[in-house]
């Protein structure tokens, strides 16, 4: 059976009562950017967890590049093509900006000597050459969403799962990175997924969209379809208990 | 790795294997050389602790096991079955990293740091009773002597002896293990190694989902601080002579070890060595408080928890930044 770059077959998480997700199924095509929408504790999280290998799902399937990685670990789906970054930035904080990007390098075998000369073209490619010996507590919500996406693009993937990439990132700073986001795909063909409450963001970065509420996949489609969908705007409008 | 090494960590151990070199020339009174010989078993005990504590992030609290472990197998060995010393500190260290892998598995299964802790603390527990209740074999708190020192070694004409008595010679084992020891760690710990265990202690999930194999990096950890603890109670036991359970892998050990690394700094390469200086010398200087001494441990934990939770170690690079933001607003200004 032919299956698309990701897809995710009734995939359904729970944790201990609450169903986070339920028969989620979605497919996302090579080379676009895919977003994924929803109110909070809509379970956008849960199911990037899901494909980036963080939680297992209770039940159902995930497949990249047509095998099944469901039960796949994290490490064995990044050395796959899949690379993440988080919700709350998780930076090495005892590690400089360019041991941090060092890391995924290492993991992949690389020397720790070439490992410090291939980090710096990851650092400059999202703008943080300046920082680079620096600790990486030091460095500012925006910088750290960079220094995610640097450390997430060392590991030459082919998938990227961004979540939520401009949360606590000041506004000023939003369009840099966004562009950073756009060269992603532009020069490096890196086919993207990502989570985002910002509409605004989102119509400028993603091409089809997928909009959960309540742990289920309500509206599908291009992302302006989604963004004016009806049911879309009533549940961001807070009024969710209507039927759609 | 700054943080972790400072910036030139091979000088820093350089200039303490300059300073260890010449004391056993320098025939100071046995008393002194036995206090620094403690000392630098310790440190090794420390420092192969803080491996996993500090540098990995594992908050276990089960090492005096391996200590004991380490301490018990080289003397059983050399004294069941007639091996020299030299070759059973190495089996023990083996033998404490096996035990290590043991303990390291289940512990790989749980997520919770305070459940780590008690867990390895009741692994510790379960050792010493074990070495407890072997009376056949470890003649329990009664004590299991007849330990043989390390064999003597001749050099031309000198004849150089090992053990309690022979406070010269045990104090050059001590320090050779020392600057051994540390020298292979900053070695493997300044290239991937290090890199790896310090992004899985800052962020575990984040460092898995950049390919590192949490479980393979965690389970080599674990062994090679097992190993280097048990080494270090190996060289323990061919230098008392004695060894209880209680003495090895009971309490006074837990809180002494834990105390030098939290005091020296934990996380920071070199300071359990400061910690094991300052409480194995402070500790001989209050030896007539008897138990009293441990109400110091706790209060010293105490007060470098809250106010230097960086430990002795992070003082100096503290100052440094200070003053490096200072400047910096002096010069902006």
């Amino acid at each position: 059976m032919q299956r698309n770059f990701l897809e995710t077959d009734r995939v359904t998480v729970a944790f201990g009562g609450i169903v986070a997700l339920k028969d989620v199924s979605l497919s996302v095509v090579q080379g676009k950017t895919t977003a994924i929408l929803g109110p909070n504790g809509a379970g956008k999280t849960t199911l990037f967890n899901a494909v980036a290998g963080a939680v297992r799902p209770t039940s159902g399937k995930v497949y990249f590049q047509g095998a099944d990685i469901t039960n796949a670990s994290p490490s064995r789906r990044c050395h796959a093509g899949i690379a993440r970054t988080f919700q709350i930035t998780q930076p090495f904080g005892g590690l400089s900006v360019r041991e941090n990007v060092m890391v995924a390098l290492a993991a992949r075998g690389v020397t720790m000597k070439e490992a410090r000369a291939e980090a710096s073209t990851y650092i400059d490619f999202v703008g943080l050459n300046a920082k680079a010996e620096d600790p990486a507590r030091i460095l500012s919500t925006g910088q750290r969403k960079r220094l995610e996406l640097a450390r997430a693009l060392s590991t030459h993937p082919k998938l990227l799962l961004l979540d939520e990439v401009t949360g606590g990132v000041d506004r000023p700073s939003i369009p840099e990175l966004l562009d950073v986001i756009r060269r992603l795909r532009e020069e490096r063909g890196i086919t993207i997924v990502v989570v985002e409450h910002n509409m605004e963001v989102l119509l400028g970065l993603a091409d089809n969209a997928f909009f959960l509420n309540r742990g289920e996949v309500v509206v599908t489609g291009s992302v302006e379809e989604v963004a004016d969908h009806e049911a879309v705007r009533r549940i961001y409008l807070g009024d969710a208990d209507v039927a759609a | 790795m700054l943080e972790v090494f400072g910036r030139r960590p091979y000088l820093v151990l350089l200039v303490m294997a300059l300073l260890l070199a010449p004391v056993p020339l320098l025939q100071l009174n046995d008393y002194i050389l036995h206090v620094l010989t403690l000392f630098l078993i310790f440190a090794v005990f420390a420092t192969g602790w803080n491996l996993t504590l500090g540098i990995l992030g594992l908050k276990t609290l089960g090492h005096h096991a391996f200590f004991a472990v380490g301490a018990y197998a080289s003397a059983m060995v050399s004294h069941y079955f007639g091996v020299s010393p030299w070759i059973t500190i190495w089996l023990a260290a083996l033998i404490a990293a096996l035990t290590g892998l043991l303990i390291g598995f289940p512990i790989l299964r749980i997520r919770s740091m305070p459940h780590v802790a008690i867990v390895t603390l009741a692994f510790a527990e379960i050792v010493r009773l074990v070495f407890a209740n072997l009376k056949e074999i470890t003649r329990g708190e009664l004590g299991f002597w007849g330990i043989p020192p390390f064999d003597p070694i001749q050099i031309g004409e000198t004849t150089i002896r090992f053990g309690l008595g022979n406070a010269a010679g045990s104090f050059a084992v001590a320090a050779i293990m020392f600057v051994g020891v540390h020298l292979a760690l900053l070695l493997l710990l300044r290239g991937r190694c290090g890199l790896t265990f310090l992004a899985i202690r800052d962020a575990e999930a984040a460092a898995e989902s950049l390919g590192v194999r949490l479980a393979a990096w965690k389970l080599f950890a674990f062994a090679i601080s097992a190993a280097v603890v048990g080494l270090s109670g190996a060289v323990y036991a061919h230098y008392v002579l004695i060894l209880t359970p209680t003495s090895v892998a009971g309490p006074e050990m837990l809180i002494s070890l834990l105390a030098m690394i939290i005091v020296g700094g934990v996380g920071r390469f070199f300071g359990p060595i400061y910690g094991a200086l300052l409480l194995t010398v402070t500790s001989e200087l209050l030896r007539d408080f008897g138990d009293f001494r441990m109400l110091l441990y706790g209060a010293l934990i105490i007060v470098f928890v809250f106010a230097a939770p960086a430990g002795i170690a992070g003082l100096k690079p503290r100052f440094s930044r200070k003053e490096t933001e200072t400047r910096k607003t002096v010069e902006a200004v």
